[in-house]
């Protein structure tokens, strides 16, 4: 494996310039990826997220070179990849389903693609040994592929694509067939592999927490367009659009008024009978915008006495649920239903059903953003 | 096996001796005897790949010029498998032309002899029916070869043409299942008048005019017969409501009757005899009002890769020696060589009454002739 | 980044990428492919067309509109068609129902029965319902007394229904067995019963599965020969008629427009099942199965759901019982004494050259039938987009094309050496005087009518392995071929080995093409067969028969040894589609 490693440590840029693809021809005519640019530098973990349809796969397949692109093309360190068949690319991949050769051993599966380079063969013994090694794979070596575990199908299924020293691995939605805990874990493996070899890596996941946890940088799809290319920390904190936000996370969407420039950066704005400063994308204050704040960044203090109305910073509470390490309420308020989560609660202070709370939060902790105008 | 032996012994001295004798002579002078006088018309002689055959020339009986035989020679032949097999084997060992066959029905023959008109693949046509010899020579299929065996053969077994010659005659008969015929009451008909008997209602298996010659000549018969197509379709539109089915070939009455499904079959004799052989209660019998015939031939392909060896094969199916292996693989149809043995399984023409059957005014008919049959007869409802 | 660059950029990035070429591999099995069935099946088409368009031929197609007569025979095609595929598909049905849904002792056995038409020889199975079941028939009349006649539609149905069958069986026993048992599960916590889960729930599913055997046996049926010789009686239909044509008036173009005809049926199943396919993903029921199978165990429910298979099994049985009696009988149903001279007929000359060489020429053909099969099915599902339709209907045209027009069109076209200009490209391959005697002319009619069969099965087994698995291959740095031969061939194993044994059976048993192209070199037992029933001598045919079958039953058992043995157990392994 630290040979491997050593081999590898030139890790490669991408390239996608104007990548577009049409299915179909005439009325049946569906763009599936729409003229997207990204620059994916060496040695980087990129996610592409989004939801299902939104072009996330067929991007992806067409680096593969499993579709042909319909227009644009795909730079791999400065050489055009359009022309090269799937096994003319440099390029390993971790299909959904695994896809393993249920007809070979795990040993026969990683040395498939050896074999096919016509590597020596003693090579290939040292070379697919080095690998299962490093992915714990020795002992299950010569078991059959459906006599593994969803876990172990997956770590085979990685070491077949790196034995081939790719200079891009390519995953499809390798996570979603294994259940939460086994996710996580491969999550944290998948990572580990990849750092240590530095290889270019684009993960394709349609799970927020799956992207957020894994990515040095997030593409966000949606409808055949990238709508964001950020760290997962701008992704989540500072969305370009409602879209983004609301499908990262819990969003609350907060209608503003009279929105004006303040200060570098920030945005007074009205909301809630108040006027705060509040950080602000930059076309937020020439459209019509809004207010995210996520659910954590809410406070909730029961209201005790008689003046129980709803308005203002005050709602009534209509659900409470309660996860162990923090609650979530749901609030109704004069802007609708606010969701609003207290982590570390003390027990005498969790608010219930029907009475009522006065919430406040932070404003640097909130993003003005443009409402969405699609 | 100790015939053979003998026989091979016999041979080899002979070859030695004449090629002791005859090693200054030309090439071939050996065994050519061509202008020889000979004894037996017909017969075929062939040694050291030099063929003759023994002829009338103007009255006196001689050897034809000789021909130089070689390579191999492909039979398209129309009889029996046996029968085919018996010809092509003694052919080969009396020249030895290496003789093969394939045993084909006369449509697939004209059908395959047309589609490789270009590059022929068949050298001789043996044993197919006369209409069928008609057609090919209309398409071009066939070549004129006047053997001079012709001359034993009766005129009317022969085209006039010289196209095709007969090598052997089968006469148009009722084949009856003696138990099935027993059983509705009735003894074998005698008559065409017998076959409209509504007992027999069911009972009588025939072949379909537009695919068998027998069923054909059965028609023609009766339009010869009775004088007018009109006539002879009436006839047959009568005989319908006794008819099981129309068969699609010309034999299959004899398995059918010969199973009981029906009790008279129309069919050529010589069939009915084979499948009495096979130990089928059948008997054979014939329209006292007069029946008709085939004649099955035999004849040259244009454009044979080999035709010197050709005539050969068609002067030896004519000859006595030839017909004779007719009965020897089950074959009893009347032979056309007038010396040949009869055999007491085979038909006496002579003791039938034959109408007076014109096969080129039934083969200039016969299209129209069907369709009417097809289009009128064959598709009306039974009761 | 400066606009210019920008442009630049875009400039280049706007040109429209090549299309992804296929590796040379792949692209050498596909010209061999298309080559081969241009060669094999176009070529001879396209001359035989040539013929028909000839006189008489144009005649036949303008009597379609004008003769009562032809109008007559084309009607008759239809509801022989219509009726032995509806009784096919519910005989297919039943069958496949009880192996999957029912349990009972020889499930196994019965599915082998079931199999077992489909390497029937023609003629075998009328001769023996003739015997049997006709008017002087040993159950018919010697048992029950009565005296029927067979002969036309309703023996033409019985006929045809059981040598065709298997067809609809194989379709409908692949489809219910990739139908989710959780659907059924489901309907039942929902509180269907079994029947209401079956008419709401099963039988929408499988309707395309009835409709594609129905289809199918529409067209097997349309098209067959032998049988409507033997026990069509006065029923006559297209495929009859151009064997009148050409047999009996001597008329080519006309028996060859008789046929023509009969490519229309399979024209419209190519584009029903090409409209179907296109919405096949939304039917077709392939994840892995996640429910148990459960059983019907009601009794009453379970016999009558028997009875129909035990029925049709049983006259199978019988219908073999007596061919292989038949061949050892010295006139079955008029002399039933035991005889081995119909054997001794046989190898007494006549026949042995037939078995060996028949047996020898479809043993070449298998292979080349069963490769060309999966390569073009391999082709069609995963490598070929633009013309993978027309590539399939090239595939299956085959098998669409009547036999006599193929026999007929392979004479014409090779029956001589094929030049383009001055140059030899093939030399005579059909006929007398070609090369082998005729035989790769006989070889090449086996391939093609056989691989059709290879390349369904190959295709269904294809659309069951999910496509990633090809792609890991690729990804991993495989050609397209070198995917096919160490993935894709090894995982349609079982495909395979189906197409090889339909193509072994279907060489042995075809017919109408080979009458066309035999030579004396190259003797075919079917047409040895048919030479015995046409003279009557039914003994002889029944016992070519037995040998057939026995040859055929052997060659599949070597088959399934040597390509089942090698193979691992991937019976269960999730290669389905997620």
């Amino acid at each position: 494996m630290d040979q491997i490693m050593k081999d590898s440590s030139s890790s490669s840029n991408l390239q996608l310039r104007n990548l577009s693809k049409v299915f179909g021809q005439g009325n049946g005519k569906v763009t599936a990826v729409d003229s997207i640019n990204l620059d994916i530098n060496p040695g980087e973990f990129i996610t592409f997220l989004g939801p299902s349809g939104c072009g996330k796969t067929t991007t992806l397949r067409m680096i593969a070179g499993f579709e042909t692109p319909t227009a644009g093309s795909i730079m791999l360190d400065g050489q055009d990849m359009s022309a090269l068949t799937p096994d003319k690319r440099p390029m390993g991949m971790v299909f959904q389903s695994y896809a393993l050769f249920p007809h070979m051993s795990v040993y026969e599966n990683v040395a498939y693609g050896p074999k096919t380079k016509k590597m020596p063969s003693a090579q290939v013994k040292t070379e697919v040994e080095a690998v299962l090694d490093s992915m714990s794979l020795t002992a299950l070596a010569n078991r059959s592929p459906n006599q593994l575990s969803g876990g172990q199908q997956q770590r085979v299924a990685l070491a077949r694509a790196m034995v081939m020293r790719p200079r891009v691995l390519l995953f499809d939605e390798p996570l979603s067939n294994l259940d939460a805990k086994l996710r996580a874990q491969m999550r944290i493996e998948i990572r580990e592999v990849q750092q240590r070899l530095g290889i270019t890596s684009i993960f394709v996941t349609h799970d927020q927490d799956e992207a957020m946890s894994i990515s040095d940088r997030i593409v966000v799809m949606r409808n055949s367009k990238i709508e964001q290319v950020g760290l997962p920390a701008e992704i989540y904190l500072r969305p370009a659009s409602v879209f983004v936000a609301d499908f990262i996370g819990i969003s609350n969407f907060l209608e503003v008024a009279s929105v004006e420039a303040s200060s570098a950066g920030l945005a007074k704005v009205a909301v809630l009978g108040k006027e705060i400063d509040v950080p602000a994308h930059e076309d937020a204050l020439t459209t019509k915008s809004i207010l995210l704040v996520r659910p954590e960044s809410i406070r909730v203090k029961r209201v005790q006495g008689s003046n129980q109305t709803i308005a203002g910073t005050q709602g009534r509470v209509k659900q409470v649920v309660f996860y162990g390490e923090h609650v979530e309420y749901r609030i109704e308020t004069e802007l609708g239903i606010i969701i609003a989560v207290a982590s570390d609660p003390i027990f005498e202070e969790i608010v219930k059903v029907g009475e009522f709370a006065e919430f406040s939060f932070d404003p640097m902790r909130s993003w003005l953003l443009p409402a969405d105008t699609h | 096996m100790k015939k053979f032996k003998f026989a091979s012994v016999a041979t080899s001295v002979l070859l030695g001796i004449s090629i002791l004798s005859f090693a200054t002579a030309p090439a071939n002078a050996a065994s050519d005897r061509s202008g020889k006088v000979c004894y037996e018309e017909g017969q075929v002689f062939s040694s050291e790949g030099v063929t003759v055959t023994c002829a009338d020339e103007s009255g006196s009986l001689k050897y034809t010029k000789a021909r130089k035989l070689s390579g191999s020679l492909t039979v398209v032949c129309g009889a029996t498998e046996a029968w085919c097999n018996a010809m092509t084997g003694a052919f080969t060992k009396k020249t030895g032309v290496a003789t093969k066959f394939v045993r084909l029905s006369s449509g697939e023959t004209v059908a395959r002899l047309d589609a490789a008109k270009s590059n022929p693949e068949f050298d001789v046509w043996h044993g197919g029916p006369a209409d069928g010899f008609g057609v090919a020579r209309i398409g071009g299929l066939i070549d004129k070869y006047v053997s001079p065996t012709r001359k034993i053969i009766p005129k009317k077994y022969q085209d006039s043409d010289g196209y095709w010659t007969g090598v052997y005659v089968g006469a148009l008969g009722f084949c009856t299942n003696t138990k099935e015929i027993r059983r509705l009451g009735l003894t074998p008909p005698t008559s065409w008048a017998d076959l409209l008997n509504p007992k027999l209602a069911k009972n009588i298996s025939t072949a379909h005019p537009s695919t068998s010659g027998t069923a054909f000549t059965t028609l023609w018969t009766q339009v010869t017969r009775l004088g007018s197509e009109a006539a002879g379709l009436d006839y047959m539109s009568k005989m319908h409501k006794n008819v099981l089915q129309y068969t699609k070939s010309g034999v299959g009455p004899v398995a059918i009757v010969g199973r009981g499904e029906a009790a008279v079959g129309l069919v050529f004799s010589h069939d009915c005899v084979a499948g009495k052989l096979q130990g089928l209660p059948l008997k054979v019998t014939f329209p006292s009002e007069g029946t008709g015939y085939e004649i099955g031939g035999v004849a040259l392909i244009k454009g044979s890769k080999n035709p010197e060896a050709a005539k050969s094969y068609i002067d030896f199916a004519l000859s006595k020696e030839a017909q004779n292996l007719g009965p020897t693989v089950a074959a009893f149809q009347v032979l056309t060589n007038p010396k040949t043995k009869i055999d007491p399984r085979m038909v006496k023409l002579s003791g039938l009454t034959i109408v007076d059957y014109d096969f080129e005014k039934a083969a200039a008919a016969k299209k129209a002739l069907t369709a009417k049959f097809d289009a009128t007869i064959a598709i009306a409802p039974k009761s | 980044m400066s606009s210019a660059v920008l442009e630049k950029e875009n400039a280049v990035a706007l040109k429209k990428p090549k299309e992804i070429k296929l590796d040379i591999g792949t692209k050498t099995a596909l010209i061999i492919s298309v080559l081969l069935l241009l060669l094999m099946v176009v070529f001879p088409l396209l001359n035989i067309l040539t013929r028909a368009s000839e006189g008489t031929g144009l005649e036949v197609f303008s009597n379609v509109l004008k003769s009562a007569i032809t109008r007559k025979i084309i009607l008759n095609t239809i509801v022989l068609g219509v009726v032995v595929a509806t009784l096919g598909t519910i005989i297919g049905f039943f069958l496949a129902y009880a192996q999957v849904k029912l349990n009972f002792r020889g499930k196994k056995l019965l599915h082998i029965i079931a199999l077992v038409p489909l390497i029937t020889p023609p003629f075998a199975f009328a001769t023996a319902v003739i015997s049997l079941f006709g008017r002087s028939g040993i159950i018919t009349r010697d048992i029950l007394g009565l005296t029927p006649t067979l002969y036309g539609l309703p023996g033409l149905t019985i006929v045809l229904s059981c040598s065709f069958f298997p067809v609809a069986y194989m379709s409908i026993l692949g489809m219910m067995r990739n139908l989710d048992p959780a659907l059924d599960e489901a309907s039942a916590s929902m509180g269907a019963s079994k029947l209401r889960t079956f008419f709401k729930v099963t039988f929408p599913m499988l309707i395309p599965g009835f409709a594609s055997s129905f289809l199918l046996l529409f067209v097997e049926a349309s098209a067959d020969l032998a049988n409507p010789l033997v026990i069509g009686g006065d029923f006559t239909v297209l495929s009859s008629r151009a064997y009148i044509a050409i047999n009996g008036e001597y008329d080519v173009p006309a028996g060859s427009a008789y046929s023509l005809i009969l490519l229309v049926p399979g024209l419209i199943v190519f584009l029903v099942q090409r409209y179907w396919g296109q919405r096949k993903s939304v039917v077709s029921v392939t994840g892995k199965p996640t429910g148990t199978p459960t059983f019907i165990e009601n009794k009453v429910a379970k016999f009558f759901l028997l009875f129909i298979p035990v029925f049709i099994a049983s006259f199978i049985v019988l219908i073999y019982a007596t061919v292989i009696f038949g061949s050892f009988a010295k006139f079955l149903g008029v002399d039933n004494s035991v005889t081995l001279d119909n054997y001794r007929y046989i190898f007494s000359g006549v026949g042995y050259d037939a078995i060996i060489k028949t047996s020898m020429m479809a043993l070449i053909a298998t292979p080349i039938a069963g490769l060309l099969g999966m390569v073009l099915a391999w082709l069609i599902v995963r490598k070929v987009r633009r013309g993978r339709e027309f590539i399939d209907f090239l595939g299956m045209l085959g098998l669409a094309v009547p036999g006599t027009v193929l026999g007929i069109g392979f004479a014409i076209t090779f029956n001589d050496v094929i030049k383009i200009g001055d140059t030899t490209v093939l030399p005579q391959l059909a006929g007398g005087g070609a090369i082998f005697g005729g035989a790769v002319a006989i070889v090449m009619v086996y391939t093609i009518r056989s691989s059709p069969a290879g390349q369904r099965s190959g295709i269904a087994a294809l659309q069951q392995i999910n496509p990633a698995i090809d792609e890991a291959s690729a990804s991993l740095g495989a050609s397209g071929f070198r995917t096919f031969r160490k993935i894709t061939l090894p995982l349609i194993r079982p495909a395979l080995l189906t197409g090889l044994m339909f193509a072994f059976a279907h060489s042995m048993t075809t017919l109408s093409p080979i009458i066309f192209i035999t030579t004396p070199e190259t003797p075919i037992m079917t047409q040895k067969i048919l030479a015995e029933v046409d003279s009557g001598r039914f003994g002889n045919a029944f016992a070519f028969c037995t040998l057939l079958i026995f040859i055929v039953l052997t060659v599949m058992a070597l088959i399934n040894l040597s390509v089942r043995g090698k193979s691992t157990n991937t019976a269960n392994t999730p290669i389905v589609r997620a």
